[in-house]
């Protein structure tokens, strides 16, 4: 059974309609890379995956459940499914190791001590083990970015979504940003990943969904999508970037 | 006077204080209903106004004037014990009508009106409209001389009676004020070149050194009586009548008016210093109400500002438009109206009193809570949305990401406008001075209404706000600094 089933996912803001109707099944273990121009819907797209936006029409089951049913527990569903943002949005008022732990404490997964040395754990996976007590405002960017991922893991998630997570960054960080990311998917977690970091998408996804307009106009593994591309609007975009 | 002009002297009238001392002294005024035939030796008690100079106000914290210095010495005089109750003008004869008091002095003109339900003594004074101008005016001296200019007069009162009824024939311009203190102050600005005034009231004010001589003689006007309720304490007016013609007699009567009422000496005024010595206990008890009602009214708005700022940023139609309104109307209409609406309005719709206290307390209250709710309207909406999206894609709810980590960051935001907005409150319960609460300014009022010293005093309130404000600021911003790093 696919991880993510999404079927005719339409999502309007007020009469524009951003996604013209989606279709896309992805597997256990995946990693799909989600590219495109800007304002073709692929941010939108992710945030329908947790339903940080309502959903217009059409259907997106995750992990068995279906968002668009208004009975389902968004908050349960959602702790299985990391965000990682552009932006970052680290809490500024808490300390890096109160951001990572914010979470398991208070949804009572883990005791504060757990919780404590399950936050030190992941601040070392992502190399980060010395800005335990540092505010997000102390850190670069890049540094910035390690922490959110390490946060969105600290519920020990199966689907990660990442939305343009090194745009934001100044171009020497995106490196050690990437690293983590790759390090993830190697370790076999389901990822959805919105990028334009084409060199990237193709390293480490296993498919990669081309968008344009709202709708997905190629879709396929990444040597099929950028070796040679099938529409005319997909070798434009890559003219244009690569 | 004083059938119309009070009116305007109903606003200081506390009924809430009256409330309370029906409680506590009813039972004992009732009593001395009972006692019948002579006066001697009975204790009783008297309802009085707040503040009516020359007739009755505080000095130095003690009840003076005219209706006080006469009443004790009567009551000397025919060995009898009164206890005087400073009421204001309506409460006083509302107390007198429910038997919590057993008669009322208060510069009350005798009508036929009053007849109705009161016995009356004696009249105990003669008062009459006369005219003033300012000390250095030498061009006016009679009603002739006012072709084409402008006088002062109080809203209500006889005196702009009076003034109405000859203004066509000597063709002058009626300006009506509302207090004997703004229409002198009103003529030695230059704005008005002459007040018509009740003549005590006029001859105490000069008395005091208020810049002002009176040019004419008073106009026939109405005389002041004691009243007890009809066919009650009949041994108490008589007891009055008695010892009022035995003061007239020995001379006594003439030196309590004298006291009051004769041109002053050259000594004159008493110092700043003394003024400000004299003023201040009265001045720290209304500072004291002030800071009360504005701490009070800032909690409670608080709340209001937090319950209706949440509901203000709602996805419910219905919750934004209960929040909407609210803040609309309380935004949208003044204070001042608000305070009457509270004070005077709301008892004539429901057919409940209320107390000047609460009435001030609510109309701040709410007042503040409408800006309150927009502060956290605003501090909320202020806090980037992606930390509410970060929070809601961790599994955290609405609540909890709100609690967590909007409202954390928010209350950061907020804290200097709520400061502000304190400030504001602080300084916006002046205007309850108008519903009679006895705040600060209320009190600085009261003192220049009596020493017409209005620049002065107005000096030291100001200075008190000023102070207070200041400090307030100061450690308002320190507990922001330390808590809010």
């Amino acid at each position: 059974m696919s991880k993510i089933h999404v079927a005719g996912l339409k999502k309007s803001f007020g009469s524009n309609e951003v996604l013209k109707g989606l279709d896309v099944e992805i597997a256990e273990g995946e990693v799909v890379c989600v590219i495109g121009p800007s304002g073709s819907g692929k941010s939108t797209f992710l945030r329908c995956l947790n339903k940080l936006e309502d959903i217009t029409a059409g259907k997106v089951v995750v992990d068995g459940f279906d968002l668009t049913d208004p009975k389902v527990n968004l908050d349960q569903v959602r702790q299985h499914i990391g965000m990682v943002f552009q932006h970052f949005n680290l809490f500024p008022h808490m300390t890096v190791l109160e951001n990572i732990m914010l979470a398991p404490v208070e949804l009572k997964k883990l005791s504060r001590p757990q919780a404590r040395n399950k936050a030190l754990e992941l601040l070392e996976r992502v190399g980060l083990a010395n800005k335990a007590d540092a505010r997000p405002a102390q850190l670069s960017g890049g540094q910035k970015q390690r922490v959110a991922i390490a946060r969105s893991l600290a519920m020990n998630p199966d689907i990660m979504l990442f939305d343009e997570a090194t745009s934001a960054l100044d171009p020497e960080m995106v490196g050690e940003v990437l690293q983590v990311i790759r390090d993830l998917a190697a370790e076999g977690m389901t990822m959805v990943v919105v990028t334009h970091e084409m060199g990237f998408a193709r390293e480490v996804s296993d498919r990669v969904i081309f968008m344009a307009d709202g709708f997905i106009v190629e879709e396929g593994k990444p040597e099929h999508v950028f070796g040679s591309p099938q529409q005319a609007r997909t070798r434009d975009f890559l003219a244009k970037v690569l | 006077m004083h059938t119309l002009q009070r009116a305007g002297r109903r606003l200081l009238a506390l009924t809430g204080l009256l409330a309370v001392l029906s409680l506590v002294f009813g039972p004992a005024a009732g009593a001395a209903v009972q006692t019948p035939h002579s006066a001697s030796g009975k204790s009783y008690v008297i309802g009085t106004d707040t503040t009516f100079a020359p007739f009755e106000f505080r000095q130095g914290g003690e009840l003076v004037g005219i209706d006080m210095d006469l009443l004790r010495a009567i009551a000397e005089n025919q060995g009898f014990e009164v206890e005087i109750r400073s009421l204001g003008f309506d409460a006083a004869l509302q107390a007198l009508q429910s038997d919590q008091v057993d008669g009322v002095i208060a510069g009350m003109s005798i009508t036929d009106e009053r007849r109705q339900v009161f016995d009356f003594s004696d009249p105990y004074f003669d008062s009459g409209v006369q005219m003033a101008v300012a000390e250095n005016n030498t061009e006016i001296s009679s009603y002739e001389d006012l072709e084409g200019e402008t006088v002062a007069v109080k809203r209500g009162s006889e005196g702009e009676a009076f003034a109405d009824s000859i203004a066509d024939e000597y063709g002058f311009t009626v300006k009506p004020l509302d207090q004997s203190a703004t229409m002198y102050d009103d003529v030695k600005a230059g704005n008005s070149v002459a007040v018509f005034d009740d003549y005590p009231v006029l001859a105490y004010g000069i008395a005091q050194n208020n810049g002002l001589k009176a040019v004419t003689d008073k106009e026939r006007g109405s005389s002041y009586g004691f009243a007890v309720n009809k066919d009650q304490n009949p041994e108490l007016i008589q007891a009055f009548n008695a010892g009022l013609a035995e003061l007239k007699a020995s001379g006594e009567y003439q030196q309590i008016l004298d006291k009051y009422l004769a041109a002053p000496e050259t000594a004159g005024q008493t110092s700043f210093w003394e003024l400000l010595t004299d003023s201040l206990p009265a001045l720290m008890k209304g500072l004291g109400l002030t800071l009360f009602a504005t701490a009070l009214s800032i909690i409670i708005a608080l709340i209001l500002g937090v319950a209706f700022g949440f509901l203000k940023v709602s996805r419910r139609i219905v919750l934004r438009g209960i929040a909407t309104t609210y803040v609309g109307i309380f935004r949208g209409t003044p204070l001042l109206v608000q305070a009457f609406f509270f004070y005077f309005g709301l008892p004539q719709l429901t057919g409940q009193p209320i107390d000047v206290l609460t009435a001030g307390v609510l109309t701040l209250s709410l007042n503040a809570g409408a800006y309150m709710t927009e502060i956290v309207r605003g501090g909320i909406q202020s806090v980037d949305p992606g930390q509410m999206e970060a929070s809601r894609s961790l599994g955290l709810s609405y609540f909890k990401s709100m609690r967590k980590v909007v409202i954390p960051q928010a209350v950061k935001i907020m804290t200097p406008s709520f400061i502000n907005q304190f400030v504001i409150t602080l300084k916006d319960s002046s205007l309850l001075a108008v519903i009679g609460f006895a705040e600060l300014t209320y009190q600085g009022q009261q003192i220049y209404a009596s020493n017409f010293r209005t620049g002065e005093t107005l000096l030291i309130v100001a200075a008190l706000y000023f102070v207070v404000i200041t400090l307030l600021i100061k450690l308002s911003n320190m507990l922001d600094k330390r808590f809010n790093k």
